[in-house]
């Protein structure tokens, strides 16, 4: 039975994974039984995907072909057909710009439902105003008095997080790799960075205005001007907008991790696997999930039901870890080795839901009849 | 103008009408890329980055030739041409 052919009961949590070779959906009524569907989107690379619910139900994903190109597809059977844009993400020819690959897809305010973001590499920010079927850049972006300097990260120079502030309509913030964060407070008009006090140590320069490699970043879901983020070089806490951060590393073993999550039930709680920044993989042998429930003033390792030994070497990339929004909060890691681990209670016990897939680079929640 | 023959791998036959292939009108393979366009819109970006590019890992062969081989998307296509879309082969 194919993914489509089901039928999802309201309350049902449903995660997106996009994955090296395809897009699967996972679902459970109780968090307890999960069920593993493929969709149609196979073979392909998927970096991210996302179910919209403010305005009927559109599964966006971002396919980054081997060969024939990137496109941000949707689909509103659950996965079992695709659209392609009308007017898709593409660059002007007059830009010299060529797209790479699409990083992350993220729907706009509840109070504007055709809105849908999108972030690429090379670094730009696209808006479709209809639901996805046509895009446009963000201009002020793409002609940043800085691009010509900005540098990428291994990855490359991709934009990977997208936050619309749900309570100020002209304010954003994205992250870049790696050129950091940077807020607009006039809707998109203009862009300054926000990098105050976190570090570039891979720079000649610790502290510069931009060059940050940001892998990650949150926003609380009622201060809107507390953001977090995970970086390459450590774990920050913003509480005004990002004018200046504060490293809340505390007792984590390392700075370095790519994901970042937040109970939005819960907000002072916050999750990372920070990881040996050599190998990028858990620390020592155990796999392991750092909570914070302070607001990141300390950290506490959560291993019940997560692997040991001295053969688990398990990735997690940066959008491979979710939250789900319930109470108590569901937890999701997607490993880059193929594994999806779950705990329904903040954390406290994990099962692995399932294995063998392909590898995972992103993990989004929904509950279904919850926008 | 030549008309030619095109053959697509079966990942792109869905953006041609489900055919295995078509048969175009042009002189060049850029302006074979361009009538496919009018014929399939967006294909083209399925082959070309945005600068009109070739994209790195797609092939274009016109009688069994490869076009980096000859003159790229500058390349004559004669009359009866074959022209074939390959993907490069992945894995080693």
């Amino acid at each position: 039975m194919s993914a489509a052919q089901h039928s999802y009961p309201p309350g049902t949590v449903m995660l997106a994974l996009g994955t090296k070779r395809g897009l699967f959906l996972v679902t459970s009524q109780d968090r307890v039984h999960w069920d593993v569907q493929a969709t149609t989107l196979q073979g392909r690379r998927v970096f991210n995907a996302i179910l919209d619910q403010r305005a009927g139900r559109r599964l966006f994903a971002a396919e980054n072909g081997d060969f024939f190109g990137a496109f941000l597809r949707y689909s509103d059977d659950f996965g079992q057909t695709w659209q392609e844009p009308k007017r898709g993400i593409q660059f002007p020819p007059d830009s010299r710009l060529k797209l790479q690959n699409i990083w992350v897809v993220e729907p706009g305010r509840q109070d504007e439902p055709d809105i849908v973001y999108a972030g690429v590499d090379p670094a730009s920010l696209w808006v479709s105003a209809d639901r996805g079927e046509t895009w446009e850049p963000n201009h002020a972006l793409l002609s940043h008095p800085t691009r010509d300097r900005w540098e990428p990260g291994a990855g490359g120079l991709c934009l990977h997080t997208i936050i619309a502030d749900p309570t100020n309509p002209l304010r954003m913030w994205i992250g870049i790799s790696a050129v950091g964060c940077l807020r607009t407070d006039d809707g998109g008009q203009s862009w300054v960075f926000a990098n105050k006090n976190t570090r570039a140590d891979f720079l000649p320069e610790r502290y510069p205005e931009f060059g940050q490699c940001i892998h990650r970043l949150v926003q609380h879901p009622t201060r809107p001007e507390v953001l977090y983020q995970q970086n390459h070089c450590g774990i920050y806490k913003s509480l005004n907008a990002g004018e200046e951060w504060q490293d809340i590393q505390q007792n984590l073993p390392s700075e370095f991790g790519f994901p970042i999550a937040l109970d939005r039930q819960h907000p002072d709680t916050l999750y990372v696997m920070v990881e040996d920044p050599q190998g990028r993989h858990n620390i020592g042998s155990q796999l392991t999930v750092y909570r914070t429930t302070n607001a990141g003033e300390s950290w506490e390792p959560l291993t019940k039901g997560l692997p040991s030994g001295t053969q688990v070497k398990l990735g997690v990339l940066r959008h491979g870890l979710c939250t789900d929004g319930k109470d108590p909060c569901g937890v999701y890691v997607g490993t880059n080795t193929g594994q999806l681990f779950a705990s329904s209670d903040g954390g406290e016990r994990w099962e692995l839901i399932t294995d063998f897939l392909p590898p995972i680079y992103s993990v989004t929640a929904t509950i279904l009849g919850e926008a | 103008m030549s008309v030619v023959t095109v053959f697509f791998p079966s990942v792109l036959h869905a953006k041609v009408g489900q055919q295995a292939a078509v048969t175009v009108k042009g002189h060049t393979v850029r302006e074979v890329i361009d009538a496919l366009e009018d014929d399939f819109p967006g294909l083209r970006f399925h082959l070309c980055y945005e600068t009109g590019e070739l994209r790195p890992f797609v092939n274009i062969f016109v009688q069994r030739i490869n076009i980096r081989s000859l003159q790229g998307l500058e390349t004559p296509v004669p009359p009866g041409a074959k022209l074939q879309i390959l993907p490069s082969v992945a894995g080693g």
